[in-house]
């Protein structure tokens, strides 16, 4: 027991105020973390299905340009916003709906009917009807959404 | 390891002296009073701390003032404790400042040679309330809304120039947009520099001429 190294009250005092002011320090840090990273943390929307419209308007085996408004959240500010979907079928059955925003640097392509491919002017880029790229600089094929067809309305998903 | 890179440190910058000077200082017999400075600095350091945290997210304009304090409280993860230390915070620094001016008027620590300390102090003490007045506009609720709205209208009761600092202080004759921006900027630049430098210059002043011990009967 006499062996016991003994701790001065001075040395006591300094590693308790050292200890409570860490503890102080992390208590405002750690809150500080969370709230300054959270935007990055939360997934973007909830999802949801959003109608474009009727099937008859889709022609069989040609890109058919379909605009819908959805809300979007950003932090406190809700803004409508329209989106352009083409849609493709090629049966009648199933249904392609690929986003029309350039997979290079987010402009947005249109279906040129002569040619029969997606273009995008800002760096000349193609598309084939169905998304697949041709040629430019695009590193991968237009985003597709997720569809499904209830009473002849085409819906797709958006999140 | 530690002290290796203290003493290459203090070699170079001499930290070692500044911080004897302030927390190795011979200070009298006092009692917990005499830590109510200390307790106004802490809440300060937790305001600024918080404050600036809050404007990440804070919009001071008439549209978006509300919904962005909203936000803040209820959707950003402890959005509700940053803005709640802020919110408590404020009303505990008005209390401990007020307290540690008793504290000097009663024990007489105001007296030579600690004058100039008192002077800035009291300066401290209307920035203090200046900065609770400007920060209470902020979340541009009801409360606020017209608690600023007669709280300006004070500014406007003296004789003929009233009317003058009445459209100073709100930037026209209604509470507008302008009169949030202006709080705004009031609050978070204007009040925080004032009140960084006297703050120093308060302190400067503690330690270089020492606290004063509790006065005995008949001095």
């Amino acid at each position: 027991m006499s062996e016991e190294k003994s701790v001065s009250r001075r040395d006591f005092m300094n590693t308790a105020i050292w200890a409570i002011g860490g503890f102080i320090s992390a208590a405002f840090a750690i809150p500080a973390i969370v709230y300054v990273i959270a935007p990055a943390l939360q997934k973007n929307q909830l999802e949801e299905w959003v109608r474009l419209g009727s099937t008859d308007k889709v022609e069989l085996g040609t890109p058919t340009l379909f605009k819908a408004n959805i809300e979007r959240q950003t932090g406190w500010i809700v803004n409508e916003e329209e989106i352009s979907v083409y849609v493709l079928t090629e049966n009648g059955r199933d249904y392609v709906a690929m986003s029309n925003i350039c997979t290079h640097l987010g402009c947005r392509v249109r279906w040129i009917s002569d040619q029969s491919q997606f273009f995008c002017p800002c760096h000349n880029a193609i598309f084939d009807e169905e998304g697949q790229v041709v040629s430019g600089p695009p590193p991968r094929p237009l985003d597709r959404y997720e569809t499904k067809v209830e009473n002849n309305q085409i819906f797709i998903k958006v999140g | 390891m530690t002290t290796r890179v203290g003493n290459w440190l203090d070699e170079r910058v001499g930290w070692r002296k500044v911080w004897d000077a302030i927390f190795l200082r011979k200070i009298p017999k006092v009692n917990w009073l005499f830590t109510l400075g200390s307790a106004s600095l802490f809440i300060a350091l937790n305001q600024i701390f918080t404050g600036i945290l809050l404007t990440i997210y804070y919009v001071p304009t008439p549209d978006h003032a509300y919904d962005s304090v909203q936000f803040i409280t209820t959707q950003v993860p402890a959005g509700w404790l940053i803005r709640g230390l802020h919110h408590y915070g404020a009303s505990a620094m008005v209390i401990l400042v007020v307290l540690h001016m008793l504290r000097v008027i009663f024990y007489g620590a105001y007296k030579y040679p600690r004058e100039v300390t008192w002077f800035s102090g009291v300066v401290l003490l209307l920035v203090t309330i200046g900065f609770g007045f400007t920060g209470y506009l902020l979340p541009w609720d009801q409360k606020a809304y017209w608690a600023t709205t007669v709280g300006t209208s004070i500014a406007g009761t003296p004789p003929l120039i009233g009317d003058f600092i009445l459209r100073i202080v709100r930037g026209g004759d209604e509470l507008s947009a302008v009169t949030l921006a202006r709080f705004f900027g009031v609050h978070v630049w204007v009040l925080p520099t004032i009140l960084l430098l006297l703050t120093a210059f308060h302190m400067y002043l503690v330690i270089r001429i020492g606290i004063s011990a509790i006065p005995k009967r008949g001095e």
